[in-house]
């Protein structure tokens, strides 16, 4: 077992501000990745808001007070640059990767954003990514069989007012009506250096970065009492299970089991992590060998199950299936279930654990094979846990994960009482 | 607070290296690795000249049916047998195939290379391929690409190739079959496609750090009991532009995203062109800041997204662009687009464009080419196109010499946009009355 699933240094910093900066110097290639968290998702959007922290990531490309319009992308883009951002419940990440001799004007760019965005937000601006971002809606999530499984399946795990209870990517109703001023109240609440985390990976010097940080954030002011989003940690079980089928235009029919498991960073969440490799990745796993393989009733490229890293409330396991021809969705429903109950009865062999944990560390080692890679998971260790160093730790836990861990976890989370199960079903065609 | 203003220039520049390429003749066959000193996970990869372009016209699809029969057991041992022995290294065998070769991968600890490519090399030389286990798999593929095409786009992308390329050509049809190519193969197909091109050596990439691989042995493992040599790969295909702009409709009922993909045939890859070429392409579709998402994304918000580039294989190449639009502004979005296709055509493109192009595409070599597959990928460009071992260096300093001039030639040269086929794959009756009126061209109804 490796002592370590980080052999890189880490160096860290803290400005008066609040700002975290953490520095893992690699020079094996010549570039650097710069990364900002922002401890602030779709979690923190209260009711009418859905939709806003993401919109408003959009936001943070179209120009700040010493960058126009459009700069921001052509500058990091014509310094041969790669660059983009995501949204999800739990937090907002920024990052770009770029050739090593860039990296003051990356740390320039996110300063910019970071301190100047306001007085740069036009309802121009503003109107032009609503647009964007119901057309991404519809692209991802509309106009694609099964695209909207994800936002069926949140509301039925976590009840309403749970931070996760709603989808990052909002509602269209909820769009349509933001207003400028929220997004600039949205900026000046949560976009403070002491909600951030600035991480910088690859060929740069620590010391080189901390006083390019101090140069170009310092000025930025702390901001207190930044609201917490409503605390998601216990969700009360209800004793029964929730189900919904829903009838579409999709080509067969499919199933999703999906259970609310640990969050994302505990022992209980690694357990899931290996857990889920046993059930669904590969070949060798437990939903192929059963549904694909034996029974023959799931098609075999889309059967898996994977746990979702969320971090401030119990994380989701998702087990899904898509029919053969011919196979019924109670069929299916009936094997899919068949196979996520086993793990609490028939009890994980060691073949099976080596296999997941083998497929487990190359995942580990090929996210780490990339300055961006290591940037992210470091800045979410620090944002999340405190302490970027706690990268180091996962790799090992996973490996130490046991089969009895295994069917003590399916026997207390995964029963039938805490399922919940969505079916698609194809239309009947005239 | 007192943001700094002024945008720092750059540091010293870093020089740039591509690992170190090292080529060996093994047993029969090649092996091209790529040196990464303290890397920890390793990439190896079987080169076969079995792309699609080998498969024959009506049987669009093959490669993919017997890329997933190579899993379904060997001379040695079943199935799960396989995958349990495989996936116990921690890898899958990842299979992928384009016009010019089939690919087969895959990617481990570097201590566990060897014994992977063992495995690799059990499946592609002596896969079982039971024909009940072949019959399956090749259900399991047509239904698979079924689903598939129930997404918007797959369609589009076969009727654009059809018109560009003609159906009659094997690269007039889609490059992974279509559900009905897939489902009419039988065994024999499949075994004949094997015994045809699966046994000759062909070339074992390797990325990884060599001074704990023994790329002797590997080669060795890779390359035993294959025999025949390799075949003509065939020159360039002359394609003729289509006289006329023209636009067909593709109907997806109660769509609320009209699918766009616009093209024309274009040079192949060896064309001397090809840097400047790929650099028109760049300013006009192909980054974020390119002229198209700028007007239509960022200006008229219709997309979500909108890209174009030329693209190219061995033996031919075309233009293309593609998006998702709103329904509702369709009509307005292709309009938009063409002209912009005509600008740049007739004006070429502005030194401020051309240079964020050039070292955007330059800059990419350093930042995307980190990890070992990324890196095999790009050996496999150097075997496929016949390219030095210092082609990337090369191919760097090209992009940064490229002036406007060239790239406005280029620009001249191969965009067409009255040759265009402009493909829109959405709501038919909502669309097509727009469509019409918007004079693009004759507007003709897809029948399938």
């Amino acid at each position: 077992m490796p002592d370590s699933g980080y052999p890189w240094p880490i160096e860290t910093a803290r400005l008066d501000n609040g700002l975290r900066v953490v520095v893992s110097e690699d020079r094996t290639a010549p570039a650097v990745a710069v990364n900002l968290w922002y401890d602030v998702g779709s979690r923190h959007e209260p009711e009418g808001q859905t939709g806003f922290a993401h919109l408003f990531e959009h936001l943070m490309f179209e120009g700040s007070v010493n960058v126009a319009k459009t700069e921001h992308m052509k500058f990091i883009q014509g310094s041969g640059g790669s660059l983009n951002a995501t949204t999800n419940p739990d937090r907002t990440n920024y990052f770009e990767t770029v050739p090593a001799e860039h990296l003051e004007l990356a740390l320039w760019l996110e300063a910019d954003r970071m301190g100047g965005l306001v007085p740069a937000l036009t309802q121009e601006t503003l109107d032009n990514q609503r647009d964007v971002v119901k057309n991404e809606r519809r692209q991802r999530y509309e106009n694609v069989p099964y695209g909207d499984a994800w936002l069926r399946l949140l509301p039925l795990l976590y009840p309403p007012g749970h931070p996760y209870h709603h989808a990052t990517i909002g509602s269209m109703a909820d769009l349509n009506a933001a207003a400028l001023a929220t997004f600039q109240d949205f900026h000046a609440t949560y976009y403070a250096p002491n909600n951030a985390v600035l991480t910088v990976v690859g060929d740069a010097d620590p010391a080189e970065v901390f006083a390019l940080a101090e140069k170009y954030f310092a000025a930025i002011p702390a901001r207190d009492g930044i609201p917490a989003a409503p605390d998601g940690r216990t969700v009360p079980a209800t004793g029964r299970p929730a189900a919904e089928t829903v009838t579409a235009d999709v080509p067969a029919p499919r199933v999703y089991v999906a259970h609310r498991t640990h969050p994302y960073g505990t022992t209980g969440y690694d357990v899931t992590t290996v857990l889920a490799t046993v059930l669904g990745t590969g070949r060798g796993s437990r939903l192929y060998q059963r549904l694909a393989d034996g029974e023959r009733i799931a098609q075999p490229d889309l059967v898996g199950a994977y746990g979702v890293d969320l971090a401030h409330g119990p994380a989701p396991l998702i087990a899904t299936a898509t029919a053969r021809p011919g196979v019924s969705a109670e069929r299916l429903r009936a094997g899919l279930t068949d196979v996520v109950d086993e793990l609490a009865t028939v009890p994980v062999t060691a073949a099976e654990l080596d296999r997941a944990k083998a497929l487990l560390s190359t995942q580990w080692w090929r996210h780490m094979s990339t300055v961006d890679g290591r940037a992210d998971v470091l800045g979410r260790y620090a944002t999340q846990f405190g302490d970027p160093a706690k990268i180091g730790e996962r790799l090992p836990a996973w490996l130490a994960v046991t089969a009895e861990q295994i069917a003590e976890q399916a026997a207390e989370l995964l029963g039938a009482a805490d399922r919940v199960t969505l079916t698609y079903l194809p239309e009947e065609k005239p | 607070m007192t943001l700094i203003a002024t945008r720092p220039g750059p540091g010293a520049a870093r020089p740039y290296r591509f690992p170190q390429v090292v080529r060996r003749a093994v047993a029969g066959g090649q092996v091209v690795a790529a040196h990464l000193p303290g890397q920890n996970l390793a990439v190896a990869l079987l080169l076969l000249d079995a792309g699609a372009g080998r498969e024959p016209v009506g049987k669009e699809g093959l490669g993919g049916v017997l890329a997933k029969a190579l899993e379904e057991g060997t001379a040695q041992r079943d199935g799960t047998a396989y995958a349990l022995a495989i996936e116990a290294l921690g890898t899958e065998l990842v299979t992928g195939l384009d016009w010019d070769s089939f690919q087969v991968s895959v990617q481990v600890p570097v201590d566990r290379l060897s014994a992977a490519v063992e495995l690799l090399t059990e499946a592609v030389r002596t896969p079982r391929l039971d024909p009940a286990d072949v019959l399956r798999v090749r259900d399991d593929e047509a239904t698979a690409l079924r689903m598939d095409w129930a997404n918007p786009g797959p369609r589009a992308d076969a009727v654009l190739r059809a018109d560009l390329f003609g159906a009659e050509n094997r690269w007039g049809r889609p490059m992974h079959g279509d559900p009905q190519s897939v489902a009419a193969l039988d065994v024999d197909d499949v075994t004949v496609f094997h015994s045809e091109w699966f046994i000759r050596p062909g070339t074992l990439i390797v990325a990884g750090d060599l001074d704990r691989l023994d790329l002797a042995a590997l080669g060795a493992a890779a390359f035993a009991g294959t025999g025949g040599g390799p075949v003509d790969k065939g020159g360039p295909i002359d394609v003729p532009l289509p006289g006329r702009r023209k636009v067909v409709l593709v109907d997806r009922p109660g769509s609320v995203q009209s699918t766009l993909r616009l093209g024309h045939p274009a040079p192949h890859r060896a064309h001397p062109d090809y840097v400047p070429m790929t650099l028109a392409g760049t300013v006009l579709g192909g980054a974020f800041t390119s002229r198209l998402n700028h007007l239509i994304r960022e200006v008229h918000g219709y997309t979500y997204g909108i890209r174009g580039d030329f693209a190219a294989s061995r033996r031919f190449g075309r233009f293309a662009i593609s998006s998702g639009v709103q329904t509702a502004v369709t009509a307005l979005a292709l309009v938009e687009a063409v002209g912009e296709v005509s600008r740049t055509q007739l004006t070429g493109v502005t030194e401020e464009e051309l240079a964020v192009a050039r070292s955007w595409r330059a800059g990419q070599l350093s930042v995307e080419l980190q990890t070992p597959r990324a890196i095999a990928s790009a050996l496999t460009t150097l075997v496929v196109h016949d390219l030095p071992d210092d082609y990337h260096a090369r191919l760097r300093e090209s992009l940064l010499g490229a002036d406007v001039e060239q790239v406005s030639a280029a620009a001249a040269d191969h965009l067409h946009p009255e040759s265009l086929t402009l493909v829109v794959e959405g709501d038919s009756a909502v669309i097509r009355d727009e469509l019409v009126a918007a004079g693009l061209g004759d507007v003709v109804d897809h029948t399938p």
